[in-house]
């Protein structure tokens, strides 16, 4: 019951903060992407277009990547030009030293001055290479400046996240308007204000998973047992894409997430609509949905505030009794998200995807605060997940191969739901918003 | 005409203690094999030159296994969403082709070499301890075997074959995939750690007479350094292993973080032992490219010592870089920093490297057999995979880059860039001197060139998927966070994919070169094809069983250049004129041989000892009376093992003893 868990956090200076370092601090000038080309080795490919993959791991958008970022370039282009010299000096010798009937060549071991030279050359052009590296290294390392907290916790195969409350009764360092919070529990998608320094406290309930958003810091594993600390910060509202990169078994494909970047007045929004009171079904279709909620899904997802109209009582989740990390998705503001399932289906159509993921980033954080409309509701996707998720994705929820874990499965179960259930749980979580 | 040591009726004295077996006093089913021809003379043998060529069958098998699973891979991957396999089925593939690739190929293909080439080159007539070679082969097929007939028992290992704990243990992978992975890599590491300790005592105490450590063969170098590392590399990952056998079959907890454990055990036991097998990889085809550019050049490998000792720094540093694997389990900075900067350290002597092979052409009088093309090949292929390890060495770029498919590049540039094209370059060169029948140079030089075109395609565009950040191990990608344009991971993905396609044909052109060469009709290759230097050139082709009429005295590295070429510029000025034959170099040779020449007799028991081991194997997943019948297998294997003669009794014999005076020791070892 992580839901009624009071973390008490502490973070430098959690009031005073504000967006410490602008975009136009970071330089967008130096762009260039060397990619080590197919058949030739290296080659320098200048990159300003916005055609790379999501999970580039060339374009930062943030301070750590871009500390990142300027040790890489330089490290790419020094290697790419030993490689240039190697190839034009074994070229040179197999056309020069080809054998055209010169005689036998002299019987030499070599000459030790040229190769203590050619030694010394390699290692003083590492240890240059080096000094940028460990001092990089520290500077990634040191989390004392963040001033947002937000835990992160792998499982097979989804991400949680747990925005906690600080002393000050501050989340992330942003007051609830309303005045009374509760911890945040979402999945999937992470929501950050932009320009601040976030403290990413990871662990795992299961086995080990790693933390990748590229454009925004390198990875780090999330190691059940151990408390990891990454940093992270954006600095242009919008969507960052990541996903699990430590082999975490059968879905490791489909463990997905991405950063949320919102500016600091949309992310007090998000965050106040995250805290506001259960909402309670609109139409019939709803509130039928609401049953058919409480009766198949409720015992491993929470929805904040729920109540069970038979009994009045407040509903509460239990999946540590039924799947073996113990944790499930909170379904509390599903339609706040836009990806569901480990982040690997969206829940916005097609077209309605392309509005908000390529949004420009005055108008980013009002699409995405919209979040997801009966118009725009990817219902394909949704509804086959619904219909069968271990066929959608692959998960252990067969019960013969659930034996070593107590009948405990891992992932979502086949629910066996009937179409009108179905149509009914669609029309509920599209209100839960 | 194989020899077959026989007895003499005056060598053992009457007075003999009991310790020393006579073919009198040996039990009646205690005896040894006699037969020189037929398969009985294969499964019994204990010929240095047999188990080489067995293990590169044998290795050669795995191999064609491996390129399937990779294969499979690719076209899983070639599309998005691909349903070739399952994520079930991929998540096998992968496990078993790096298993596959690296336990049951490239080690055991570098053994296949080290077996044949080694006695050779230090002028020995066999291994110090030729039942033990055997007996690691046997363990090794035997433990391959048993590895893959996991796909018929319910599915292969599916946990990668780094096997992250505790992804490893039951509850996270139920079915039996796991125990076979962590068994059969018990017994292939019997094989490695007997074969190690074999070639090590070869190498250091069997060199012929004059063969100073400094005048010791570069191959024989780079194979005894590896030899080395598996020494102390093999134990680390057996302890590995052994945990992990526990906690899976015995519900140990050294993995169980529910009462406490530290899953990075698992990282540092398996990266311990994971980073000096890298260089257990590619030592062996450092060794082989050593060899080959200097025969192909006219001279001498540029800063022989230099190369030796690289070789020694690259053994030594190895054991002090494995955390730049884990940079990114959160070791803290301190770590993070000082393995960091040992990794740049490695890069040193690797360089090093490929700098000596430069200069080694530099100068020469280069002639392109194929042999010498994948050798050059070598060098272009492995020194991008050694720039882009520079790059990942620099721990906040690793941590970018660590699991996806750019390290997939760049292991790749370096595995196949680096042990593959060595180990056909070694093919190539060795083939007339194993098999006394030239490879086809047209279909060489096509097995090459489509091999290397091959290998770009597939692992070059890996480069760009990776920093495009699609992760390794994805049993499929999105089109969804593909990108557009020149970065296309599609596109990419596609082009990697008919890699495979091109890199296959190039391997299968190795095959049919190799049916082409061995048909009928084809002609044997002349004594000396490449006008070689080292001491395995001084027998026939294929050499005779016991290698050298007489034991060479090495007056020189490169002895037998020298033998053939001498030296007559004055003043500085050199002229090399060949004095000499390799075919005359022989007859001398042939003229003096020895009187007495000591072979050991072949033995039933390595492979019974042997056999045993994948019955126990199975008696630990299954059922523990297989174990009691595989432990009596054992038993009765060392037993047979320690009380066989010496030689087999005059009767065994089905023809009179060769004529020609031979007059044969008794193995007093073997």
């Amino acid at each position: 019951m992580t839901f009624h868990e009071r973390t008490n956090v502490q973070t430098s200076e959690p009031m005073t903060s504000v967006a410490s370092v602008s975009s136009d601090q970071i330089s967008r000038s130096r762009r260039p992407v060397l990619a080590l080309g197919a058949v030739i080795g290296a080659g320098v490919v200048a990159s300003s277009c916005a055609a790379q993959a999501p999970q580039d791991t060339w374009s930062p958008a943030g301070e750590n990547a871009q500390m990142i970022h300027n040790l890489q370039w330089p490290i790419f282009a020094v290697a790419g030009i030993v490689g240039l010299i190697v190839f034009a000096a074994v070229g040179y010798a197999v056309w020069k030293f080809r054998d055209r009937g010169q005689p036998i060549p002299e019987q030499t071991h070599g000459k030790p001055a040229l190769e203590i030279a050619l030694t010394i050359l390699p290692a003083v052009i590492l240890a240059v290479i080096a000094v940028p590296t460990v001092s990089t290294i520290f500077a990634l390392a040191d989390t004392t400046d963040t001033e947002c907290v937000v835990n992160v916790t792998g499982q097979q195969w989804w991400w949680e996240y747990d925005y906690p409350i600080a002393d000050d009764g501050s989340i992330c360092g942003f007051m609830p308007t309303a005045g009374n919070a509760s911890p945040i529990i979402t999945s999937g998608q992470m929501v950050l204000p932009v320009g601040t320094k976030v403290l990413v406290r990871g662990t795992s309930r299961d086995v080990i998973h790693s933390y990748w958003i590229p454009r925004l810091n390198g990875k780090k594993d999330m190691v059940p047992g151990r408390v990891h600390y990454l940093r992270l910060e954006t600095d242009t509202p919008g969507i960052y894409a990541g996903q699990c990169t430590e082999f975490c078994g059968l879905s490791h494909a489909n463990m997905r997430m991405e950063v949320i970047a919102l500016e600091r007045a949309d992310f007090q929004k998000w965050l106040d609509n995250e805290l506001k009171p259960y909402q309670a079904p609109e139409t019939a279709a709803a509130k039928a949905g609401e049953t058919v909620f409480i009766q198949q899904c409720a015992r491993c997802h929470q929805i904040n505030g729920l109540v069970d109209p038979i009994n009045g009582e407040l509903v509460v989740s239990a999946p540590d009794q039924f799947v073996w990390s113990g944790a499930a998705p909170n379904l509390t503001n599903l339609m706040m998200r836009n990806t569901f399932a480990g982040a690997t289906w969206d829940l916005l159509s097609p077209q309605c995807r392309a509005r908000v993921w390529e949004a420009a980033p005055e108008e980013f954080g009002e699409r995405f605060l919209e979040g997801v409309t009966p118009e725009c509701l990817n219902t394909v996707d949704l509804r086959e997940w619904l219909r069968n998720s271990p066929a959608k994705k692959p998960m252990y929820a067969d019960a013969e191969m659930l034996e070593v874990t107590d009948g405990k499965t891992r992932g979502m179960p086949y629910l066996a739901l009937s179409e009108d259930q179905i149509d009914l749980l669609i029309a509920y979580l599209l209100e839960r918003k | 005409m194989a020899i077959i040591e026989r007895p003499t009726e005056t060598l053992v004295p009457a007075t003999a203690t009991p310790a020393y077996v006579t073919p009198d006093s040996g039990l009646g089913v205690f005896r040894r094999p006699v037969q020189s021809e037929g398969w009985k003379s294969w499964l019994f043998t204990v010929d240095h030159k047999k188990l080489g060529i067995m293990y590169g069958v044998t290795a050669m098998a795995f191999f064609v296994i491996g390129g399937i699973e990779a294969m499979l891979i690719r076209a899983q991957l070639a599309g998005p969403d691909g349903t070739i396999l399952s994520a079930d089925k991929y998540n096998q593939m992968f496990t078993m082709h790096a298993t596959t690739m690296v336990f049951l190929f490239v080690m055991p293909m570098a053994a296949a070499f080290a077996n044949y080439m080694v006695p050779l080159q230090v002028g020995a007539r066999d291994v110090a301890f030729p039942r033990i070679n055997a007996f690691g082969f046997w363990a090794f097929l035997f433990g391959g075997i048993f590895i893959n007939t996991s796909w018929i028992l319910g599915g292969a290992a599916d946990g990668g074959w780094f096997m992250y704990a505790p992804n490893s243990s039951v509850t996270f992978s139920p079915t039996n995939g796991i125990d076979f992975w962590v068994l059969g890599l018990l017994i292939t590491g019997i094989a490695s750690q007997t074969g190690a300790i074999n070639l090590i005592v070869t190498a250091l105490n069997m060199r012929a007479p004059g063969m100073s450590l400094m005048r010791m063969p570069i191959f024989t170098w780079m194979i005894l350094v590896v030899q080395f590392l598996l020494v102390f590399a093999i134990p680390v990952i057996t302890v590995a292993l052994v945990l992990l056998m526990f906690q899976r079959q015995f519900d140990a907890t050294f993995f169980s973080v529910e009462f406490g454990a530290d899953p990075l055990l698992w990282q540092h036991l398996f990266w311990i032992f994971g980073h000096p097998e890298v260089y257990i990889l590619v030592l062996p085809a450092f060794g082989i490219v050593s060899e080959v550019l200097p025969v192909f050049s006219k001279k001498p490998l540029f800063g022989y010592p230099f190369v030796v000792f690289s070789g020694a720094a690259i053994g030594f540093v190895g054991w002090g870089v494995w955390a730049h694997h884990m940079f990114a389990s959160g070791l803290g900075p301190v770590s993070v920093a000082v393995f960091s900067v040992a990794t740049m350290a490695i890069a040193v002597p690797t360089g090093v490297k490929i700098i000596n092979w430069t200069l080694t052409m530099w100068g020469g009088k280069l002639r392109f057999t194929t042999a010498m093309l994948f050798s050059v090949g070598l060098i272009i292929q492995f020194t991008i995979g050694g720039l882009s390890g520079v790059t990942h060495s620099v721990a906040p770029s690793d941590t970018q880059q660590t699991d996806t498919y750019y390290i997939v590049a760049h292991f790749h540039y370096v595995l196949f860039g680096g042990a593959i094209l060595g180990i056909f370059s070694g093919l190539y060169y060795w083939w007339p001197k194993v098999f006394g029948k030239l490879l086809n140079e047209t279909l060489g030089k096509g097995n090459f060139w489509l091999m290397i075109i091959g290998m770009n395609l597939t692992f070059g565009p890996m480069h760009i998927i990776g920093l495009q950040g699609q992760p390794r191990r994805m049993y499929r990608w999105t089109e969804a966070r593909a990108g557009e344009g020149f970065f296309n991971l599609g596109f990419w993905n596609l082009v990697s994919s008919i890699g495979t396609l091109i890199l296959a044909i190039g391997v299968l052109l190795f095959f049919i070169n190799v049916w082409v060469s061995h048909r009928k009709g084809t002609v044997a290759s002349p004594l000396d094809p490449w006008d070689a230097r080292s001491l395995e050139w001084l027998t026939s082709n294929p050499p005779k069983e016991h290698n050298f009429d007489r034991l060479p005295t090495v007056h020189a590295l490169d002895e037998v250049f020298h033998r053939k070429y001498e030296d007559v510029g004055t003043d500085g000025h050199h002229e090399y004129k060949q004095v000499a034959t390799t075919e005359e170099l022989l007859a001398i040779e042939e003229a003096n041989a020895d009187a007495h020449i000591h072979m050991p007799s072949p033995s039933y028991w390595p492979i019974v000892l042997a056999f045993s081991l994948p019955i126990l194997a199975y008696g630990v997943i299954y059922n523990l009376v297989l174990m009691v019948v595989g432990a009596a297998i054992l038993v009765l294997g060392m037993y047979g093992w320690a009380l066989e003669p010496s030689t087999a009794p005059e009767t065994d014999f089905d023809q009179s003893p060769p004529s020609g005076g031979s007059e044969l020791e008794v193995a007093s070892h073997g």
